[in-house]
């Protein structure tokens, strides 16, 4: 062996490797190692038509070249491209590696004797040229024990014409068939990602797997990323885990792209894979800031909390309140003026509160999202159910509440203190009733306001407040427009019963939203659990009476009590815990597929537009703009036309992966509409409310842009 | 669920344990090991406690190896660190009849020729210090702080080619490790993913 002179001729054949870089292949010692060509899959250009080019490396008997991820030695294989302005052209489609291990478990992920790296090519839309020649730099490392590396310039020369035909058939065929697949449904295989210490767990469970005895998982680690060999924990008929050490002290890792592949035996010929990407790193639209301004948010604020009086879940409070101005009418201007701002002081306290408690939590770095603060937790659905119960029954008269001197008699009572304070709390049960109703109708404004400073959320808290609140304020001021309402009498009673009921339409929302996260049986648990309440407060309105006795109503008292929290307990802590969420899989519909961000990098990395459609059961927009717009018959038609992938991203549970690309997106919840228009595309963000037009307009726009590049 | 939890741990300890092939990790104490230098004398890591000692995987067939040999870098690294008082280990861990293995006399030889400066050349024909540190990669560099632990793991360089040309643009993580521990200073990259060609182990 003689070294120096091997240095010397390396750097030499360095030099000349650059500088003769028309070269088609690699000689080493007189002995060709690589050759390199470009091939095309047509045999000619048609302007706008996408085509596929390869570079066919064909390697000396036991030489190789490397994968995308090279292993514990090696460089992937590069291509630069030099094309023309106008010209597009997709990512190396790398062929499923072999893995090699040596001596000191070294393990290298590589191609032997030939393999084919295919790029689609998208030439634009108007060709002057006759004929176009293209051509790429291809730089790589072949190894067999030693390693040399190697660089060429091959180029392909096509025709333009308006029609072409297939070429290279048989070899494109063949290096498509071993191109990894995207990850399959999830009804047929998914996948569940877990952090041992620093290193990586991968689940996966299909009962495709049972078929190959051979299993493996060839990782692509990002830069900066130290992988070691990942390894099978377990293997079982339908289910098998790998372990994929970290080495390097990465934060937040939660997983990491790459093949599961299938063989008969390690490194079979009829291996297949497929492929797991990771949470894309989608170019999510810069936050728009709203075209609209700060102060036209918070007069639909204002807006909102006027009509927020005159929802289903707040009418009834409201009434009350009104039936009290009624009843006040013959009395002191002062007095009612007095009850109306402490009603007013109630509904701002709330909303303040609120608005104080969401900047401290988004202050602490928390996942602030109006709905996800308040609909996605099941728990918050079901404590809401019962505030919602308990106060119908109370107007249907089954009880009285009794509390602070009690709502209805603080009404009446003639202490002007007591009086205030029971508007105080009427105000604040007010707001609380409301809550249910703001979700799916102020979402919106709320929305907006999340993604802004401190003190837009509290400007836009207080904007609700001050309209929620103008009515009474209004009348409380002004008690002679009062005159405009009508004379008490047994009407009242009436009313106040028909109110009920509209908290009982209320209820079923919530236990629809319970349904959608928890299932049939979580929504029949709660039920059961609402049933033994109801009758906790008949009880509490047939026995707990002024005039029964002490002991009896202290008996009765602790009855209720143990029935309500042993029913707790029994219902709630135990069956409806343990009822499973429900999959969003049942909620799809016609021709709908469940959004993963995997899922949606592989119709990306296809090739298709992609339409997500941001929903929750919750979600009363969601609805409307479904039930309006996306399934109509039109925009439907408009979606079939253009080839458009339906994703349905379900966040009735607050599914993490979801508030994520909200946030990237800059929402605090649903609903969000977004199209993918191609992977190297900015996503195309779709305003809350959908109007048919719109979304049809959107889609030609769209389309007919992408087509012209 | 809190034994499957326990389970759990319990499995994942064992497959730590199981696997300990793996690299030792940055931080851990330096495994320990004596070999020869072209010159037959013998260098242990215990005789040069208190210094700060890097390793360097050596493989003169290499082109990622002759890439810093070849511009000059590696032997310009080698001379600032060991006038600084660095213990300057290079090893050949590739076996008999590979590309790369080095007798003493062709050690020597190629240490003359390549105008190298390092503390010594050490051969591992067996490739069992080689194995021990987990290196994989020639170049592949190990930097040890004068109380024996690893400090840092991984490539000379941020720039994962064999081309020459690539060095004025990297950033080399071995100079910036050394700086940064003889200013007292903690490393700010301990570890990285080393590239090369790999060591040619004897089959075991």
């Amino acid at each position: 062996m003689r070294p120096v002179s091997r240095i010397a001729a390396f750097l030499v054949a360095w030099s000349l490797l650059a500088l003769a870089s028309q070269s088609p292949g690699q000689v080493y010692q007189g002995k060709e190692l690589v050759k390199a060509e470009l091939l095309a899959d047509t045999s000619a250009i048609v302007p706008g038509k996408p085509f596929t080019v390869g570079l066919l490396l064909r390697m000396a008997p036991h030489w190789h070249t490397y994968w995308a991820f090279s292993g514990d030695a090696g460089l992937p294989t590069e291509l630069k491209w030099k094309l023309p302005s106008g010209w597009k052209v997709g990512e190396i489609q790398w062929p499923i590696p072999l893995k090699t291990i040596d001596p000191g478990d070294i393990e290298t992920y590589g191609y032997e004797n030939e393999v084919l790296l295919m790029q689609e090519i998208t030439p634009p839309q108007k060709l002057d040229d006759s004929t176009v020649k293209l051509s790429a730099q291809a730089n790589w490392l072949v190894c067999e024990k030693i390693c040399i590396p190697g660089s060429a310039t091959p180029q392909v020369e096509l025709p333009v014409s308006t029609t072409s035909q297939l070429a290279n058939t048989e070899l494109f065929a063949r290096y498509r068939h071993l191109l990894p697949q995207n990850w399959p449904g999830l009804n047929v295989a998914s996948t569940n990602w877990s952090s041992v210490g620093r290193d990586l767990r991968l689940k996966i469970t299909s009962e495709s797997l049972a078929k190959y005895p051979a299993l493996d998982f060839f990782p692509l680690p990002g830069p900066d990323i130290v992988v070691g060999h990942p390894t099978i924990e377990s293997h079982d008929a339908n289910e098998v885990i790998f372990r994929v050490p970290i080495e390097s002290s990465q934060k937040n890792l939660s997983s990491m792209p790459g093949l599961v592949v299938f063989s008969q035996q390690a490194n079979g010929e009829d291996r297949a894979a497929w492929r797991i990407s990771v949470a894309p790193t989608i170019s999510a639209a810069k936050a728009t800031p709203p075209a609209r301004g700060i102060f036209t948010f918070l007069f639909f604020g204002f807006l909102g909390g006027i009509i927020l009086n005159l929802m289903p879940c707040v009418l009834p409070v409201i009434s009350l309140k009104i039936f009290g101005f009624i009843q006040q009418a013959g009395q002191s201007r002062r007095k009612i003026l007095r009850s109306g701002i402490a009603f007013t002081v109630g509904i701002f306290a709330w909303f303040v509160g609120l608005a104080l408690l969401l900047i401290a939590l988004k202050g602490g770095g928390r996942d602030v999202t109006w709905g996800g603060f308040q609909f996605t937790n099941a728990y918050f659905v079901l404590a809401l159910s019962v505030i919602v119960l308990v106060f119908a029954l109370n107007l249907f008269g089954v009880f009285e509440i009794s509390l602070p001197q009690g709502m209805t008699r603080g009404l009446l009572s003639t202490t002007e203190r007591k009086d205030d304070l029971g508007s105080f709390f009427q105000g604040v049960f007010a707001t609380v009733l409301a809550t249910p109703c703001t979700a799916p109708f102020l979402g919106t404004a709320l929305g907006f306001a999340f993604s802004q400073s401190a003190a837009v959320i509290l400007a836009m808290f207080v904007a609700i407040a001050a309209g929620m609140s103008a009515p009474y304020l209004l009348l409380s001021a002004q008690p002679a427009w009062l005159r405009f309402l009508p004379q008490p009498g047994a009407w009242m009673l009436h009313v106040k019963q028909f109110m009920g009921f509209l908290l009982l339409a209320t209820l079923l929302f919530l236990l629809y939203v319970l349904g959608a996260q928890r299932g049939l049986e979580g929504a029949i648990w709660a039920s059961c659990f609402l049933l033994v309440v109801s009758v906790a407060c008949w009880m509490k309105g047939a026995f707990v009476l002024p005039t029964a006795s002490l002991m009896k109503r202290s008996v009765v008292l602790v009855l209720m009590l143990a029935l309500v929290v042993g029913s707790g307990v029994y219902f709630i802590g135990g069956k409806f815990r343990s009822s499973n969420l429900a999959l969003a899989d049942s909620r799809l519909r016609g021709d709908w597929q469940a959004f993963t961000p995997e899922r949606l990098q592989a119709e990306l990395d296809q090739g298709h537009f992609v339409f997500v459609d941001f929903t929750a059961a919750w979600c009363i927009t969601c609805k409307f703009n479904e039930a309006n717009v996306l399934e109509s018959s039109e925009v439907r038609e408009a979606f079939q036309r253009h080839a458009i992938v339906k994703l349905k991203a379900d966040w009735t549970n607050g599914d993490p992966a979801i508030t994520k690309l909200l946030q990237q997106f800059g929402r605090p919840g649903v609903p969000l509409y977004v199209l993918y228009p191609g992977k190297n595309e900015e996503p195309i963000v779709f305003p809350e409310v959908l109007t048919k037009g719109m979304v049809l307009e959107k889609l030609q726009t769209a389309a007919s842009r992408v087509a012209a590049q | 669920m809190n034994k499957k939890v326990t389970l759990t741990v319990l499995t994942s300890l064992i497959a730590t344990a199981i696997f300990a092939l793996d690299p030792p990790p940055v931080g851990s104490a330096a495994p320990e090991f004596s070999l020869p230098d072209a010159k037959g004398q013998d260098h242990s890591l215990a005789q040069y406690k208190g210094k700060y000692v890097v390793l360097e995987w050596f493989n003169p067939e290499c082109p990622f190896v002759k890439k810093h040999y070849g511009s000059d870098n590696m032997q310009k690294l080698q001379k600032e660190y060991t006038d600084k008082g660095v213990v300057w280990l290079t090893i050949d861990s590739n076996a008999p009849g590979t590309e790369g293995n080095l007798t003493p006399e062709q050690a020597q030889k190629i240490a003359t020729s390549w105008k190298t400066h390092e503390t010594a050349l050490l051969l591992d024909p067996d490739g069992k210090v080689g194995r021990a540190y987990g290196s994989k990669n020639t170049p592949n560099m190990v930097i040890i702080s004068p109380d024996g632990k690893i400090v840092y793991h991984g490539a000379i360089d941020s720039k994962a080619t064999p081309n020459p040309a690539d060095i004025p643009s990297s950033t080399n993580y071995v100079k910036a490790a050394l700086d940064q521990s003889l200013a007292g200073k903690s490393i700010s990259t301990p570890q990285t993913k080393p590239y090369g060609c790999s060591v040619k182990y004897k089959s075991s």
